[in-house]
């Protein structure tokens, strides 16, 4: 167990340094301006509005993080071969994978603890701006839906770990975790619509359907970790709905990092 | 003169880039104007595609409707907005409240304007209806729509049952159950009405408030049989009877009932049984 713990500090301060974290931030703080200039249109619920705009940067940003910073951080050392000097020391592979999984999980969470902070700036002080219109906000809501982000950008994080042990560069590890954003987070919308089709007006195959379905248990469910809604409206979600929201993100996460070791254990390096 | 080259060429075409500049924007311009009214995505397309962000979709689509109705107000033409666009404008929200359903503006944005403005009553009450739905809380969506129920469509009886539901969610103003309870009673809705005074009784502790609900659960349940013997007369002898003294003389009932704030009982032109009092106490 000892050799994960220096890969994982690695990783995080190879993340740390990389100059698209700098990127990322400013992006986020521009979003966040541009929140005050929104708000001061909206007529009545200013407070939904300003926590959308707060959240959905967070989740952007973390979104770029994850896309940018971390699949250079593994796809990398196997594209530009650094591995080698890695796997050349007495450590396994899957210490090294879990180790680097752990200092891009932990990149993650200092991102969003940042982004969280700006954020939770921006609404506070909207929030003491127009305080009328916050009458249904709650904290805890708000930094549940920041620890949600969290889970989900891990699962995203190690979804792609799995595409690079797989893949031989880090352009198709890209594409493919893209795709599975995409895909995890539309999927119960497209499941709804495909096993409601009276309402919809359309008229899937049963073979469209079927696709789906399996979709729906292969993919991740990304829209599961999305309560930004509740958030914005200060909706209470029930607690067992937390834990097991939580434990599926564990869950699939334990599974995709274990298929991960797996496979890199028999990946043979050219 | 060799190095002077690239300004020159730099200089000739800097007036050429400007003109292109300035005339690609305005009909640029001219198109965002023309634009207006365009198709909107079905809803459930919206969800799909906006992945996570469906709120701020929501947002951007509330926005768009709002500056959309912004741009209009400096039009000189009558009508200022034209059918179509408050078509538009109708499904751009829709949309915004299929994305987020929670979303108040929308629904207040519509309820303002769909009803004054753009006559699009009935529109304007299904967004409110779905609103009233989702923001189970709000006792204001309701209310709107027993409004314009009651002001534009002229459907007193829905009116009240929309007030009803107002009043019983939190922070209600008192005054709510008082017309809602009115536009029953003249809406011929009397079990209605009976129903929601002993629903509010229950919640009532204030003693003032209480003895009113409970003298005007007593003239409804009055009317409420009345109404009743008017029905059996009906069954008896095909026809309705003229005045309620005729019920008494027939033997359906026993006597008048006597209206505790000083009013008299009466059928009124459309069939249904009215006190003079109209539930208010008649001073003399």
């Amino acid at each position: 167990m000892k050799p994960i713990f220096p890969v994982a500090v690695i990783t995080f301060k190879e993340g740390i340094r990389n100059r698209a974290v700098y990127g990322i931030i400013i992006l986020s703080l521009l979003m966040l301006t541009a929140n005050f200039l929104i708000c001061e249109i909206i007529m009545r619920e200013v407070g939904k509005v300003a926590v959308d705009i707060a959240l959905s940067t967070v989740s952007f940003s973390g979104l770029l993080l994850v896309l940018f910073v971390g699949i250079n951080l593994m796809a990398k050392d196997l594209d530009k071969k650094t591995i080698y000097m890695v796997l050349a020391r007495p450590i396994s592979r899957t210490h090294y994978i879990v180790g680097k999984f752990l200092g891009m999980v932990a990149l993650i969470i200092v991102s969003n603890v940042i982004q969280g902070c700006f954020a939770a700036a921006s609404v506070f002080m909207l929030n003491s701006m127009y305080p009328a219109y916050f009458q249904r906000f709650s904290w805890m809501m708000f930094i549940l839906a920041l620890v949600f982000i969290v889970l989900s950008l891990t699962l995203l994080s190690a979804l792609s770990f799995l595409f690079a042990s797989i893949t031989s560069t880090s352009f198709i590890t890209l594409v493919l975790t893209v795709v599975s954003y995409l895909i995890g987070n539309s999927l119960s919308d497209v499941k709804a619509l495909v096993e409601a089709p009276k309402a919809a007006g359309i008229d899937p195959s049963p073979v469209t359907i079927k696709v789906v379905q399996t979709a729906y248990y292969i993919f991740p469910n990304l829209s599961f970790f999305d309560i930004k809604i509740q958030a914005a409206h200060g909706l209470m979600l029930s607690f067992p709905f937390i834990c097991w929201t939580t434990l599926y993100g564990l869950v699939y996460t334990a599974i995709i990092i274990t298929l991960t070791c797996a496979i890199f254990a028999k990946r043979e390096f050219p | 003169m060799r190095r002077l080259y690239p300004l020159i060429i730099v200089i000739m075409l800097l007036p050429l880039y400007l003109v292109s500049l300035s005339t690609v924007a305005s009909y640029k311009k001219a198109q965002l104007r023309d634009r207006g009214v365009s198709y909107v995505l079905p809803s459930a397309l919206l969800k799909i595609t906006s992945l996570e962000f469906d709120e701020l979709m929501s947002d951007y689509l509330f926005l768009k409707a709002l500056t959309f109705y912004g741009g209009t107000l400096d039009r000189t033409e009558r009508p200022r907005i034209k059918k179509e666009e408050w078509l538009w404008m109708y499904d751009v929200l829709n949309a915004a409240t299929d994305l987020d359903p929670y979303f108040l503006d929308p629904y207040y944005f519509a309820n303002a304007n769909f009803t004054w403005e753009a006559r699009m009553v009935k529109e304007a009450n299904t967004l409110l209806a779905k609103g009233s739905r989702s923001r189970e809380w709000d006792w204001m969506l309701p209310f709107f729509m027993g409004f314009n129920e009651f002001y534009f469509l002229h459907d007193n009886a829905l009116a009240s049952e929309y007030l009803m539901e107002a009043a019983k969610r939190p922070d209600a103003p008192p005054m709510m159950e008082t017309l809602a309870v009115r536009l029953a009673y003249k809406g011929n809705r009397t079990k209605i009405a009976i129903v929601f005074i002993q629903e509010t009784l229950k919640k009532t502790k204030d003693k003032i408030t209480r003895r009113d609900l409970e003298i005007r659960l007593e003239i409804l349940q009055d009317v409420l049989a009345l109404e009743q013997a008017m029905e059996v007369y009906l069954g008896k002898y095909g026809k309705l009877p003229r005045d309620l003294k005729q019920l008494q003389a027939r033997g359906i009932i026993a006597h008048i009932p006597k209206d505790p704030y000083g009013g008299e009982f009466f059928i009124d032109k459309d069939g249904s049984v009215k006190t003079t009092s109209d539930m208010f106490v008649v001073t003399k």
